[in-house]
């Protein structure tokens, strides 16, 4: 028992306290006792006192009255008034005798000893105690205790009268040792006669044994104290008295009353032995009591404190189940009403928290920590986990054009597909905005990736929303522990890195590799240096010809940026380019590309080569409102007319948001600009709303012509593409022609531009003028050359056309 | 009192045949003293024939006269008034004697022979007590109240003057006092060490 606790707190006390109780009674009943014992034997002692001096002096009236009977004698008179000398001391001794006296004297009227029982004979002479004599005369009769003869007597002095007094009989009584034992009968008090000369005491008659009369003589103090002293050890202790009974010139004579104190506080003894018994009995019956007691108190208290120990471990759940009537009772009735409003609260907070209020879904927080959980089990059982980083493909679309209510249908609706498709222990969260997450906890890859294929099959399958389809596809980004990442957020990174491959490369999922992240790494490292890049002027613009396919003229070239790097060389575009994107520098190249790409027009202009510019421009750039303006004013600047600049627009460039794009679109396509779809079909962008844009050409996507030599679908499409360009009034160019037979191919399916390493891979601005005037023979393929492309491709009815 | 006592004689010389001797009686501090018997023994003695007797009764636990002045042969009865027995005694030398208890009258007087004082006490009742002086001559007479008596019809003759009360133990020396012839001079006694009487 720690001595802090309430429990011991209280038994200290309670115990402290009835301890304190029971030594102060028994303190004050023992002084009582002890108090009363003195009193009681001190005044046992004082009566024996008192019942000796009235002993004695019955003793001496005893003794005066046999006196008087003696004196009143009638033949005793007789012979003592007709003077008879003989006769007179036979008649005293005896009567003497009779009375058992030591001595008798006749002391006649004028104070002569006349006659002595222990002298008979001798002359007359003065009696030694005349004061004896003095208060016999006036009191009838007199006592007192003398040495006569040294003989401690006691004598008694009666008048003889015949019928005057005649003289005076005088009789002496021993103080010996009858007298002791007599008194000591009648007071229960050891009896000793001492007498007293110079210090000195002297036992003449005692109760006690030799060896304590010894005692007592030898330990008495001085006369007068001795008359003061109550105690004195023997070497008990006794009690004492001492009485003055006479004295004879410096002799002083004494009885001493004493008796042992231990027999007088026997009783109270005992009564003492009793008390503190009682008292020990009870302090252990009232320490048993108050720990009782305290441990009944205390029991609900640590039942209580357990629950607040629980609590305070965030344990809510289990009930507070103290019923009592007491304090304690409602304590803990308030603390379980307290605990049961918490824990709904902490209910509630937790899915405020951890819930997404739109989708019901576990929001990225729960997915978090549920994924940091689900890493530590993993890794105790040495299992595998995926987690799928998901994002809707034209969402924004569809909630910029349909509006919020639509994208928050759309939204819950995907919820309810990844809830409905998943198992229940796989964790489907929804990160934010049109990102969701999903946590795989078990299965090995095969298991994972044919889950994502079903997750991009169900969402492929169109949202209906008030009787209107709308297409949304997702892109998902794969990311496995332990193989990819050890952690919850680099898992959880990684998945998202993946997601955007998926998402470039419309692969519908990616399955993370090492290797993306690399390039990431590379792209951070690369922020400052591509500040630097354009400071230091280490960018530069190739230019890469587009052939005018029914001319095999060039009049149009794509800027395309280089860096070349002080340490690294001539540095990709891919490497640079997306993380651009990505940080919103692209914004600053972007502005560098067309201020140089419009000076480096003017420059050919002045030099009397018309070739029109065409510029990449980024989602991010359309962002920027300022961007006509700009370029309004680089024109101007550089005497350039706006319709030899093209900006190339990727469709992902205005589906991110396509109300936006059309006003920018518009606005630079007031300028006079030209503006062009790059990448044309590989995003999703629908046909009625390319219309709407203000666009004069269509650029077909690389992956399509590179392939269409020897996939017929790919032909196709390249086909149905130009065809449908055209139709809408758009130019349509081919870029990634890598070889003769595509160009002929090209050509002879009606495509207006070609743009492709097999006419030109990009070159700088000095080397354009030269190239031009020596790639006429490539330009101009033979019309053999062209036929038997067709021939090989199938398409000879189209090349009959041509 | 009994120490101090003073005996005033005065003689008045008188006739040649007989003569009364007047006499005042005082005690040491001069206050006269009452009832004390005052007597003059001749000192030639005086014969006389049977005397008649006289009685000291018992009533109430008390001897009655207390005090008896009585001439040498006068025989006394002790008659009982009382309802209860006493018993006489006396250890004087003068007359030592002892009767029995008894009631009423006893058949024999007692005869007080011997001049002296003879104290009386009762045997069983300590407190009884009276005295008898018992003189040898005839001329006696107690004082009155002022402590004055007068002895008359002295014949001349030489006397011894004495005078007593019963607070005195003894009697006193004689005053020598005699009658006819020349007249009495006045002078000083010494009475017990001292002056008490003068005798006119």
């Amino acid at each position: 028992m720690r001595l802090n606790t309430l429990r011991s707190k209280m038994v200290v006390f309670l115990v402290a306290l009835l301890g304190i109780v029971q030594i102060t009674v028994f303190a004050l009943v023992n002084t009582a006792t002890t108090n009363a014992a003195r009193t009681k034997i001190d005044d046992e002692l004082t009566v024996g006192e008192k019942v000796f001096a009235s002993d004695l002096k019955q003793n001496a009236d005893r003794l005066a009255q046999a006196a008087t009977v003696l004196a009143s004698d009638f033949a005793f008179r007789e012979a003592i008034a007709t003077g008879d000398g003989a006769t007179v001391d036979s008649a005293l001794e005896n009567h003497g005798a009779r009375v058992k006296a030591a001595v008798v004297l006749f002391v006649d009227l004028q104070g002569m000893v006349v006659d002595d029982t222990l002298r008979v004979g001798a002359a007359p002479r003065r009696f030694e105690f005349q004061s004896l004599i003095a208060q016999a005369k006036s009191a009838g009769q007199a006592a007192a205790i003398e040495t006569l003869d040294q003989r401690v007597l006691q004598l008694v002095a009666v008048p003889v009268q015949a019928p005057l007094s005649i003289g005076w009989i005088v009789i002496g009584f021993p103080v010996d040792q009858p007298l002791a034992t007599q008194l000591r009968n009648l007071t229960g008090l050891q009896v000793s006669f001492v007498t007293e000369q110079d210090g000195r005491w002297n036992i003449l008659a005692s109760t006690l044994s030799t060896d304590q009369s010894q005692t007592l003589t030898a330990r008495l103090p001085s006369y007068r104290q001795a008359l003061l002293t109550r105690v004195i050890s023997m070497p008990q202790q006794h009690q004492l008295r001492v009485v003055p009974l006479g004295e004879s010139g410096s002799q002083h004579f004494v009885a001493v009353l004493q008796r042992p104190i231990d027999d007088a506080m026997g009783s109270f003894r005992m009564l003492t032995a009793k008390l503190v018994v009682l008292g020990l009995f009870s302090l252990a019956l009232s320490i048993t009591g108050s720990v009782l007691i305290a441990v009944g108190i205390t029991r609900p208290i640590d039942a209580l404190l357990q629950a607040v120990k629980r609590m305070r471990g965030g344990d809510y759940s289990i009930p507070i189940a103290i019923h009592r009537g007491d304090e304690i009772g409602i304590l803990a009735h308030g603390l379980d009403h307290m605990r049961a409003g918490i824990a709904e609260r902490e209910q509630r907070i937790l899915k405020l928290a951890y819930e997404d209020s739109l989708t019901q879904l576990p929001n990225r927080s729960q997915f978090s920590e549920r994924l940091q959980r689900e890493i530590v089990s993993a890794g105790e059982q040495h299992r595998m986990l995926a987690i799928f980083v998901m994002d809707l493909d034209r969402f924004k679309y569809v909630n910029d054009t349909l509006g919020h209510s639509v994208g928050d249908h759309v939204l819950r609706e995907v919820a309810v597909r990844l809830r409905n498709l998943l198992p229940e222990d796989d964790c489907v969260a929804r990160l934010g905005g049109d990102e969701f997450a999903v946590l795989v906890p078990t299965g090995d890859e095969e298991r994972v990736v044919s889950l994502a294929k079903s997750i991009i099959l169900a969402l492929e399958q169109p949202i209906d929303f008030a009787g209107q389809p709308l297409d949304v596809g997702a892109s998902i980004g794969i990311a496995l522990y332990p193989s990819h990442a050890l952690d919850a957020q680099t898992l959880v990174r990684n998945a998202d890195i993946a997601m955007y491959v998926a998402k470039r490369n419309r692969s519908g999922y990616t399955l993370y590799d090492p290797h993306y992240d690399t390039t990431q790494q590379q792209h951070l490292s690369l922020l400052g240096e591509l500040r630097r890049a354009v400071e230091q002027g280490e960018l530069r613009l190739y230019y890469q010809p587009k052939v005018t396919l029914s001319s095999a003229g060039v009049h149009a070239a794509e800027a395309l940026i280089r860096w070349v790097h002080p340490v690294r060389g001539m540095v990709p575009p891919g490497l640079f380019i997306p993380f651009a994107e990505h940080t919103g520098y692209i914004k600053i190249l972007t502005r560098w590309v067309l201020s140089e790409a419009i000076r480096q027009c003017g420059v050919w202009m002045r030099q009397h080569m018309d070739i029109e510019i065409s510029v990449n421009l980024s989602a991010r750039d359309l962002m920027t409102r300022d961007l006509p303006e700009l370029i309004s004013a680089l024109l101007t600047e550089h005497g350039v007319p706006p319709h030899m600049i093209c900006l190339e627009i990727t469709e992902s460039g205005f589906m991110e948001d396509p109300a936006h794009a059309q006003r920018v679109l518009d606005r630079l396509s007031a300028i006079g600009l030209r503006l062009s779809i790059d990448d044309y079909g590989t995003g999703y962008s629908s046909l009625s709303y390319i219309m709407k844009l203000p666009v004069n050409e269509l650029k077909i996507d690389r992956a399509f012509v590179s392939n269409m030599s020897e996939d017929a679908d790919m032909m196709t499409i390249v086909r149905s593409t130009i065809e449908l360009g055209h139709s809408l009034g758009l130019k349509v160019v081919a870029e990634g022609i890598e070889d003769p037979k595509g160009y002929a191919l090209l050509r002879s399916l009606g495509c207006d531009f070609a743009q492709g390493y097999y006419i030109s891979p990009p070159m700088p601005a000095e080397a354009l003028p030269g190239w031009l005037n020596g790639s006429i023979a490539i330009r101009r393929l033979p019309e053999a050359m062209i036929a038997q492309a067709l021939a090989e491709s199938g398409e000879s009815s189209l090349s009959a056309a041509g | 009192m009994r120490a101090s006592l003073a005996l005033l004689l005065c003689a008045a010389a008188g006739v040649a045949q007989a003569a009364d001797l007047r006499v005042s009686v005082v005690d040491g501090a001069n206050l006269p003293v009452a009832d004390a018997a005052v007597y003059a023994t001749p000192r030639v003695p005086v014969p006389h024939g049977a005397l008649p007797r006289t009685a000291i009764d018992q009533v109430h636990r008390a001897f009655v006269p207390l005090v008896s002045v009585v001439q040498a042969g006068t025989p006394i009865a002790f008659p009982n008034s009382d309802n209860i027995r006493h018993s006489v005694y006396s250890f004087s030398p003068a007359k030592v004697f002892t009767l029995k208890l008894y009631a009423g009258t006893p058949s024999n007087p007692v005869l007080f022979d011997q001049p002296g004082i003879v104290v009386l006490g009762c045997n069983i009742h300590d407190t009884m007590v009276a005295w008898v002086l018992v003189v040898d001559t005839p001329y006696f007479v107690r004082t009155a109240a002022d402590g004055k008596a007068t002895l008359s019809g002295l014949p001349p003759g030489d006397y011894e003057l004495r005078a007593w009360n019963n607070s005195m133990a003894q009697e006193q020396a004689g005053e020598p006092v005699r009658i006819g012839g020349d007249a009495l001079s006045p002078r000083q006694l010494r009475v017990d060490g001292q002056s008490l009487a003068t005798v006119h």
